[in-house]
């Protein structure tokens, strides 16, 4: 059994990186891996949008990494200072900054950097899905 | 060893070039999204830097229509064999 | 005509390739935050300049007139945070008609047989 962590640059519904990206981690767990760490930096950070609304034939794609997190422990991070600067906030992000509302919830959690560095240096295999 | 993961049609020459020159000679490259236009014989020059070691991923060829245009040094695989290529492969690049 | 290094490259903990040019998009800037960020956690750090990356380091760059920050302030610290391993693909500064003189900081410029070590002995290595 390998250790995966998976580093996401792509904007969902956008380029098929993100489909690609989700479609290689349940591949991953089908085969007894772990699919340990999910890093959304760069545009890659949308996919944790808890606004994402998609037309019901298409995948909802932050669904399907929650779905990750629930059934198989998925750690799913996303970069803080790319996250802030595109509009990505947790509660306390929104309270921080003044805002009204928020864009990001749990299982995802708002990580700087130094967790890529951190999943990198702990994971048997890091592979990049970029748009 | 290293595996070279690949998206991008193969009249991106600049990203081409760049994975060429970081290419060893034990390292393999696989295809995947617009990368599958790079597997027919009519794309053979994007291709020739890399010595035949070149797999493209099935699901994104089906998708577009290429499924039998594939070259014969090309090896088609699926998802398991996508997977099974990065555990091969301790380290795995992308280009794009 | 371009010096090229005949020592063989030192590998540090983590390679970070920087392919983009500044300002046009923000993959160098994040790409050099993941650096910096990186030495910040006592990795030890080498970057490598390929195709229009090389612009990274191009002398006379300036903030954007729309208030971007651009990158050259980040190259500026690179040396704080003891990253001082700079590589630069040889055939991409010739292809551009630049020479060491044209950047900001001193680079080891690499043949492509000396990119593929460099790639093969680094045990980590992220692509922007």
């Amino acid at each position: 059994m390998l250790n995966y962590a998976l580093l996401l640059h792509a904007a969902p519904y956008s380029h098929q990186a993100a489909l690609s990206a989700l479609r290689f981690a349940d591949t991953v767990v089908a085969n007894g891996h772990r699919m340990k760490t999910i890093f959304f930096y760069h545009d890659g950070v949308h996919n944790a949008s808890a606004l994402m609304a998609p037309p019901q034939d298409e995948v909802h794609l932050a669904d399907g990494w929650k779905r990750l997190h629930q059934e198989h422990g998925t750690e799913l991070l996303v970069c803080v200072a790319a996250g802030l600067r595109r509009g990505l906030l947790d509660v306390s992000e929104a309270s921080r900054h003044g805002v009204m509302s928020h864009s990001l919830e749990a299982p995802f959690e708002l990580t700087g950097v130094g967790q890529l560095v951190d999943a990198m240096l702990t994971s048997d295999r890091m592979i990049t899905f970029a748009p | 060893m290293m595996l070279h993961l690949l998206n991008r049609s193969p009249r991106s020459t600049a990203t081409y070039q760049d994975v060429s020159e970081a290419f060893g000679s034990d390292d393999h490259l696989l295809l995947i999204e617009d990368a599958c236009y790079a597997a027919q014989p009519s794309a053979g020059a994007a291709l020739e830097p890399f010595g035949g070691r070149v797999s493209v991923l099935q699901e994104d060829l089906v998708a577009r229509g290429l499924a039998k245009r594939v070259d014969p040094s090309v090896e088609v695989v699926d998802m398991n064999g996508f997977l099974a290529l990065t555990e091969t492969h301790e380290r795995c690049v992308s280009w794009f | 005509m371009i010096d090229v290094s005949d020592s063989r490259p030192v590998p540090q903990d983590l390679l970070v390739v920087l392919r983009h040019p500044p300002h046009g998009t923000h993959w160098l800037r994040e790409g050099l935050d993941v650096a910096l960020v990186a030495a910040a956690f006592g990795q030890r750090v080498g970057l490598l300049f390929q195709g229009d990356g090389i612009y990274a380091l191009l002398k006379g760059q300036q903030a954007g007139p729309l208030g971007q920050k651009g990158t050259h302030p980040q190259l500026a610290m690179l040396e704080m945070y003891d990253i001082d391993t700079l590589w630069v693909s040889a055939r991409g500064l010739n292809e551009r008609g630049l020479s060491a003189d044209d950047l900001m900081l001193p680079v080891v410029p690499l043949e492509a047989s000396a990119m593929v070590e460099l790639l093969q002995r680094h045990p980590h290595t992220l692509i922007f």
